[in-house]
């Protein structure tokens, strides 16, 4: 079911261009690198100021609050990006198992997200007035900070596992049209 | 007469060494561009209105050093997994380049403009600046791959 929906996703005549393209690719991958710098950053900053670590200077609810719009349109960025990436090359990613990761991990953040939310993130103000930040507030930075890690690893990952060929379907149903840069994408290494 | 051979470099040698240098040198970068970039939106007028320019180089400065500190000892290493590849790849050369200016904008234009605080159209210029470089060393830095 996944399987064929990744078959039929990549088999559009939009993904199998892009896929083809010898440079719009490695721009899209550039560009979600850009935005680990930027969207990821802010992260990292916000994670740490609520572990103590850096901004302390800050009240937690500056840099929660006016973090939060960049970092919005950051992981919009970031995701649709990624989308288009995992679109391209959706039958090879449905075996890969440091993709299966990320996605399990994105998953994770978004139960993060659901748990803390409200009662740190939506509630910085409050956090301002107590002498020292409660236990709930680092737990939610630690859990953060080692998931977006995580996920930048498993990120990085994805591109060592060599496409399973003997399983791959799109490389036939490319055949008749396919472009010498199309298949060479494909059968990237071979 | 000494020749370097790649293949006995450590690196090559096993099949963690290289993909934990690629995440260092990626963490490395999300730390130093990062904080950088945070300070370059204010500069263009893009979150953190409270706080100044000054203010917020002053406070992420640390961090970015930790960050180019990693990123500047992890990336040797990883071209020394393959220099005579690194050397004739054109993208390497230009991410070179870019990366030299950017590390030199950083510490005398931009740091001077972020401390004087600017208004308007010299911020905007000195980030957008700040961030097209920076942009430019991590596009070339990919491009390594696709050249």
């Amino acid at each position: 079911m996944l399987l064929s929906f990744a078959q039929f996703i990549q088999s559009t005549a939009f993904f199998t261009e892009l896929r083809g393209s010898g440079y719009v690719y490695p721009v899209i991958l550039s560009l979600h690198m850009v935005t680990i710098a930027l969207f990821g950053g802010m992260i990292l900053m916000t994670d740490m100021r609520l572990l103590g670590l850096a901004m302390r200077s800050y009240p937690v609810s500056d840099v929660i609050d006016q973090f939060r719009t960049p970092k919005r349109i950051g992981f919009v960025l970031m995701v649709a990006l990624g989308v288009l990436m995992a679109c391209c090359k959706a039958e090879e990613y449905y075996y890969n198992d440091w993709f299966r990761l990320k996605m399990a991990l994105l998953a994770v953040v978004a139960l993060h997200a659901l748990i803390f939310r409200r009662r740190v993130y939506n509630r910085a103000a409050e956090l301002d007035q107590m002498p020292s930040l409660p236990a709930g507030a680092k737990l939610a930075a630690g859990i953060s900070l080692v998931l977006w890690i995580g996920i930048a690893c498993a990120g990085r990952g994805i591109g060592y596992i060599e496409p399973p060929l003997d399983k791959i379907h799109a490389q036939f149903l490319e055949a008749p049209t396919a472009s010498p840069q199309g298949a060479v994408t494909t059968a990237h290494r071979h | 007469m000494l020749v370097y051979d790649p293949s006995t470099n450590p690196l090559n040698n096993n099949d963690w060494a290289f993909p934990l240098l690629e995440i260092l040198h990626i963490a490395g970068f999300a730390f130093s561009i990062g904080t950088i970039a945070i300070v370059d939106l204010k500069l263009l007028g893009i979150g953190m209105r409270n706080q100044s320019s000054a203010q917020l180089l002053k406070d992420t400065m640390p961090w970015t050093l930790v960050g180019l500190a990693v990123m500047l000892m992890t990336g040797p290493l990883i071209f020394s997994s393959d220099p005579n590849m690194y050397l004739r790849n054109e993208s390497f050369r230009f991410k070179m380049g870019a990366l030299l200016i950017a590390i030199l904008y950083n510490y005398t234009i931009h740091r001077k403009v972020a401390k004087s605080n600017p208004s308007g159209a010299l911020g905007v210029v000195v980030g957008g600046v700040s961030l097209l470089l920076w942009v430019s060393v991590v596009f070339a830095g990919l491009f390594i791959a696709f050249v």
